[in-house]
């Protein structure tokens, strides 16, 4: 192919605008973590003061970290793990019932199950407040600004992601083989459990990975639903930049993405890329 | 013996129905009542709130603004986005996977951190001002914050990652061997471009540039930060509406009628689809 080869002066400005377009979609979406990280390292208070590389690097930002930051990461950890658990027991069962049984309103119910990714989460947020309030009045038990009025809240957005997860692997799995383990003896829950359950794994360590993401990153229903004193850290970390900047938050930001990308590697390593893409948006 | 798989639909269903109905129902009917400012509100049902948001032209001009600003980053998204989609799609090496991992790994960073970079990076006393006036190219720092244009840009940074990968299952769908069989007859690079690869992939596009429209109207954290307490789009109205000047029913009001429009959106994207697949029917 003589047309594409860098002596030809088209196909080498081609090649350079794909480059150029790809590497400013690339800087757009990742400059601003790599700029965190940069300032949190740089000594000297402020907004602004991100030079790069940082001079007179410094880590006292790294101990100037405060307790109610550390209190809402925390809090946040928390619910994301009790989200992702809660988001499995209910989401698994749901895709298994999706995929297998024969009901007739089978299509019906998985649109139902993804009704709550198509409400803006502002409107979650604002409709369990409403909720939580109209429950209090009848019962005297007020759930918000409680651990467990926050994760209710964070499992019903992200039971949807589980549910798709599962049901993408499931579908594809032969049924074949647990009939095998049937007539070979195995009890039902034996099969399930020694055939079935190992296939399905990775699509639910990936919805665990998702709820436990969504919870963990999550505003606009936690903003709703904490009180001060009793925040999430995303929540922390968005009025600290409506107020007054405190730059241990850059080294408490940077230590969330070192984190993020930590459970990531790690569930990749495990699910592989495939599944989490396949399921992705649920 | 059948297992009766129906039956483990039962728990999460009971579950997701009672705080879906509940919470909804709720805030729907709390959404009737007027509000009387200070978290009080009237005791009878009935329209004057939803009076109050269609006859105010600051509300109207929000849920206007709202759409404009949607819009306006859904077409920037897809324009960014499908090149990056496609030359991962047609990629035939290994570093096709580290781009797609590095997009997925980026949509998994909360928005609040990777706004917070935004701000840094766009405030005018930033890195960015900095340097252009460093430079010489700015005479004084010029900054998006507080602007519509900082709120599409910050809008764009909470769909770009997930556009890329949603055109990315467009393009794959699309079978390379069409644009070799364009490519053998003659059309050159950019011409199968456009005439081939473009066609074949506007109804995916079309779906999946709705979703992120959906998205960017229910957008709050980016909106919210980058709006810089100036622009107000519905989500960030609604929070200021109830955590600001606590009227409770009011923000009840907005959001619903932000799901009604993204509803009606849905219901959009919905007939699109049927027309276009309808009038593939006829192509093929």
């Amino acid at each position: 192919m003589s047309q594409s080869s860098w002596s030809n002066p088209r196909f080498v400005f081609s090649r350079l605008l794909t480059i150029g377009w790809c590497g400013s979609v690339y800087l757009f979406l990742l400059l601003p973590l790599v700029v965190i990280a940069g300032a949190s390292f740089h000594n000297a208070s402020g907004y602004a003061v991100m030079v790069f590389p940082p001079e007179d690097p410094t880590i006292k930002w790294y101990l100037e970290i405060s307790d109610q930051q550390y209190k809402a990461l925390a809090l946040s950890v928390g619910l994301g793990v009790l989200t992702a658990v809660v988001s499995c027991l209910l989401g698994v069962p749901a895709a298994l019932g999706l995929i297998r049984s024969n009901i007739h309103a089978k299509g019906l119910l998985s649109v139902f199950f993804r009704i709550p990714l198509q409400i803006p989460s502002v409107v979650i947020g604002i409709a369990f407040l409403h909720f939580y309030y109209a429950v209090g009045r009848m019962t005297g038990w007020y759930a918000t600004g409680t651990f467990l009025g926050l994760a209710i809240g964070h499992f019903f957005h992200a039971t949807p992601y589980v549910i798709g997860t599962t049901a993408a692997i499931l579908q594809r799995f032969d049924t074949r083989l647990e009939e095998a383990a049937l007539s070979l003896g195995a009890s039902r829950w034996r099969a399930f459990r020694r055939v079935t359950l190992p296939v399905i794994a990775p699509g639910i360590y990936a919805g665990a990975l998702y709820s436990f993401m969504v919870s963990f990153g999550d505003v606009p229903i936690s903003i709703f639903l904490t009180k001060p004193g009793f925040t999430t850290y995303p929540v922390e970390l968005f009025f600290s930049m409506e107020n007054e900047f405190d730059p241990s938050v850059l080294a408490s930001a940077t230590l969330v993405i070192v984190f993020s990308l930590g459970i990531m590697l790690i569930v990749q390593r495990i699910v592989g890329l495939d599944t989490l893409l396949e399921s992705r948006g649920g | 013996m059948k297992a009766r798989w129906g039956f483990f639909l039962i728990p999460p269903f009971v579950v997701t129905f009672i705080l879906m109905a509940g919470s909804q129902y709720v805030f729907i009917k709390g959404s009737f009542y007027r509000d009387l400012g200070l978290g009080r509100i009237g005791d009878t049902l009935e329209l004057a709130n939803y009076v109050k948001f269609f006859s105010d032209s600051f509300y109207l001009h929000t849920l206007w603004l709202t759409i404009e600003v949607s819009a306006l980053a859904t077409i920037f998204t897809l324009i960014m986005g499908y090149p990056v989609a496609y030359v991962i799609a047609r990629m035939r090496s290994r570093f096709a996977m580290i781009m797609l991992a590095t997009i997925v790994i980026s949509t998994f960073i909360t928005i609040v951190i990777k706004v917070f970079g935004l701000i840094i990076i766009f405030a005018a006393d930033g890195w960015l001002n900095r340097f252009l006036v460093g430079i010489g190219i700015l005479d004084q720092p010029f900054t998006i914050i507080g602007s519509e244009a900082g709120v599409v840009v910050g809008l764009m940074h909470f769909s770009l990652g997930f556009g890329v990968l949603l055109l990315y299952s467009v393009v794959q769908t699309i079978p390379r061997s069409l644009e070799e069989a364009a490519r053998v007859h003659g059309a050159s690079r950019v011409k199968t471009f456009w005439r081939v690869v473009i066609p074949l992939s506007l109804p995916g596009v079309t779906i999946g540039g709705l979703m992120i429209f959906n998205m960017c109207m229910g957008a709050f954290t980016s909106a919210a930060l980058l709006g810089g307490g100036r622009v107000f789009t519905l989500p960030v109205l609604i929070q200021r509406t109830v955590i600001m000047e606590t009227k409770y029913s009011m923000g009840g009001t907005i959001a619903a009628i932000l799901v009604v429009s993204v509803l009606l959106i849905n219901l959009l994207s919905i007939l699109i689809l049927k027309r276009m697949r309808a009038t593939r029917y006829v192509i093929v």
